[in-house]
């Protein structure tokens, strides 16, 4: 292989990071370019370095492993990731993600040598097919928002990326959600975020007891609800308690009389 | 005392269906020898109410004689010889009641009469026996078999509890994974200190299993153990695992559970240290206050951690420990202030006797 594949290495615990770093050092063309030490800084370092793969941890500070890739992985040229966690349960939701491998703390040379090879196989398949006139299929938004809550659960916050940045949204303080063609306008506190979900699919991950969809493009945070107006036959505004008003569509004044009774 | 007599209302319900019984006999008495309803009634009724008290004897016949097993034949032997000995009761009473029914409100029947009315009365008053009996002894089946359910159900609790006792010596393995994982890491770079690790482990292994086997330690045990533990894990964590350390000496000879104070300290890091991106200090303190000993465990708290889930087990089981223990005035409270979660227990101080008399001598 003459190209070299640049690494980044993403653990909370520095000996798990310079572990990484010696078993790599054996490798040829295999250049690292950077450790990070929790979820922020992965991200940040993952949309300005563009690491062509990331070994990832998943439970560290500010975000965990699924939530990184959550934010990163929709993005065209996103890198190749493998896990490394001493928790098994997080195995298929790797998978599901696209992982290219799930190496189980503690790992040793040989084990590290096949994940690298297997991502060199997906890097090498990448380029060709960024050479074709596909482009490299990553996974869907919705399937990574999924893997990064756990199956059936609630998310209990919201994280969106804002360049380099990232905002952890705390599911609570959310005011109400937008569509927006491909993406969400995620309203809170008189800010907002644009993530690159479907209203479906945030919907999907928000918990009913608190979230509503009152119309085919708002979901709304029923405690944030001051009234409901009629204001003609069948037309009918949410006021929220900061004054906003929201449209209600007759399906979704019905969820909310369901919610409500 | 025969369950039914325990309650008024259960002796309600016993008059009533023996009175009821008064009926069919009345109208026997009545077909044998023409009188009116209330001649009958008033004959028969009373006396099937007293019967109905007489029969309750069966209750202590069939718990002293079971109709199963080897004594079978005797039981039945002794239940007639019991329905005999009723009825004559009965009857005995039937004649006097006859004679002042005749003597009060003349009825108007003949000696003949009378004593065929006491001769059925005899007659009735087995099957009424036997029929006592039995329910009696269906009653007793009924109640054995509860006896046993339950006998079955406290089993379980004891192997529950045996189990919890195993489950408590029991590691939580993703923390041996993270430290053989570093243990990985230190033997390429610092060879030395992976052989420290492995030795400061073994330990902790060590101390674990030897604590967990006892009903009791001195908070001393249980705070050299968790120095093994944080010892692992300032390994795994570096700078961000800071520790602060307030423990009283006459705190530290009181007796507690074992594997009180780690479960704690395992939470601290792993709610609180972990997910701070520049970790922060764990506070451990032990007082004496009066009668009562105070530990208090503190982390911090990163702000925009969720609440995750399985934070109530640890504290659950910390609390089931201290029932367990048998401490009842004993108590732990959870709480968070600001970006600080802080767990803290109060005991019963119990200094243990010969750690005290040494610390004297």
């Amino acid at each position: 292989m003459a190209e070299r594949v640049r690494v980044l290495l993403v653990d909370d615990e520095a000996p798990a990071r310079s572990l990484l770093r010696e078993y790599l050092g054996a490798h040829e063309g295999i250049e690292v370019i950077g450790e990070s030490a929790n979820g922020f800084e992965a991200v940040k370092a993952i949309a300005e370095q563009r690491p062509d793969l990331v070994f990832l941890d998943v439970q560290m500070p500010k975000l965990d492993g699924f939530e990184v890739l959550e934010l990163v992985a929709p993005e065209p040229g996103a890198p190749a990731v493998i896990f490394c966690t001493a928790y098994d349960e997080y195995a298929l939701r790797a998978f599901e993600v696209h992982a290219v491998d799930y190496l189980l703390k503690p790992f040793g040379r040989e084990r590290l040598a096949e994940a690298l090879g297997r991502a060199r196989e997906r890097l090498a398949l990448a380029a060709a097919r960024a050479q074709g006139a596909a482009p490299p299929a990553n996974p869907v938004p919705g399937t990574l928002a999924a893997a990064a809550r756990g199956q059936g659960r609630f998310a209990e916050r919201l994280v969106v990326r804002d360049g380099a940045q990232v905002h952890v949204i705390p599911a609570e303080q959310v005011d109400y959600v937008e569509a927006q063609d491909d993406y969400v306008a995620i309203h809170e506190g008189g800010r907002s975020h644009l993530k690159h979900q479907t209203l479906a699919e945030l919907a999907e991950a928000l918990d009913p007891e608190r979230f509503v969809r009152i119309h085919r493009s708002y979901v709304v945070n029923v405690d944030r609800i001051a009234r409901v107006e009629l204001l003609a036959k069948d037309q009918r505004v949410v006021f929220l308690r900061d004054g906003r008003q929201l449209p209600v569509s007759r399906s979704g004044h019905e969820r909310l009389r369901e919610q409500w009774s | 005392m025969h369950p039914l007599l325990a309650r008024p209302a259960r002796l309600l319900l016993v008059v009533a269906i023996a009175a009821l019984f008064g009926v069919p006999l009345a109208w026997i008495l009545k077909l044998l020898g023409p009188r009116p309803w209330a001649a009958a009634l008033a004959f028969a009724v009373p006396l099937q109410i007293i019967s109905g008290f007489i029969v309750l004897s069966a209750w202590w016949v069939c718990r002293r004689h079971p109709i199963s097993g080897p004594g079978a034949w005797r039981a039945v032997a002794v239940q007639l010889g019991a329905a005999l000995q009723t009825t004559s009761i009965r009857t005995a009473l039937g004649t006097f009641w006859a004679l002042a029914l005749d003597r009060w409100l003349y009825a108007g029947l003949s000696r003949a009469d009378m004593y065929r009315d006491l001769f059925v009365m005899f007659v009735t008053g087995i099957p009424i026996y036997l029929l006592s009996a039995g329910g009696h002894y269906l009653f007793l089946a009924f109640e054995a078999s509860h006896e046993a359910e339950r006998r079955v159900l406290e089993t379980q609790v004891g192997a529950r509890e045996a189990e919890l006792r195993a489950l408590r010596a029991q590691l939580n393995p993703h923390f041996l994974f993270n430290s053989l994982n570093s243990i990985n890491a230190l033997v390429g770079s610092d060879p030395e200190g992976a052989r420290r690790m492995c030795e400061g482990l073994g330990d902790f292994l060590r101390r674990t299993l030897a604590l967990g086997a006892r009903d009791e330690v001195t908070l001393g045990e249980e705070l050299a153990l968790v120095e093994r533990y944080l010892g692992i894990e300032q390994v795994r964590f570096g700078d961000r695992l800071r520790v602060e350390r307030a423990v009283d000496p006459d705190a530290a000879v009181c007796r507690v559970p074992p594997l009180l104070l780690q479960p704690l300290v395992e939470n601290a890091i792993k709610h609180g240290i972990q997910d701070c991106v520049a970790g922060g200090v764990i506070r451990i303190e032990a007082k004496r206050a009066g009668g009562s000993l105070r530990l208090v465990v503190e982390n911090p708290v990163d702000p925009d951690a969720p609440a995750r889930r399985g934070e109530g087990v640890g504290l659950a089981n910390v609390q089931r420990r201290l029932e367990v223990f048998g401490a009842r005035e004993s108590q732990l409270s959870a709480s968070r202030e600001g970006d600080t979660f802080r767990v803290l227990l109060m005991l019963p101080a119990v200094a243990d006797g010969a750690l005290a008399e040494a610390s004297r001598g």
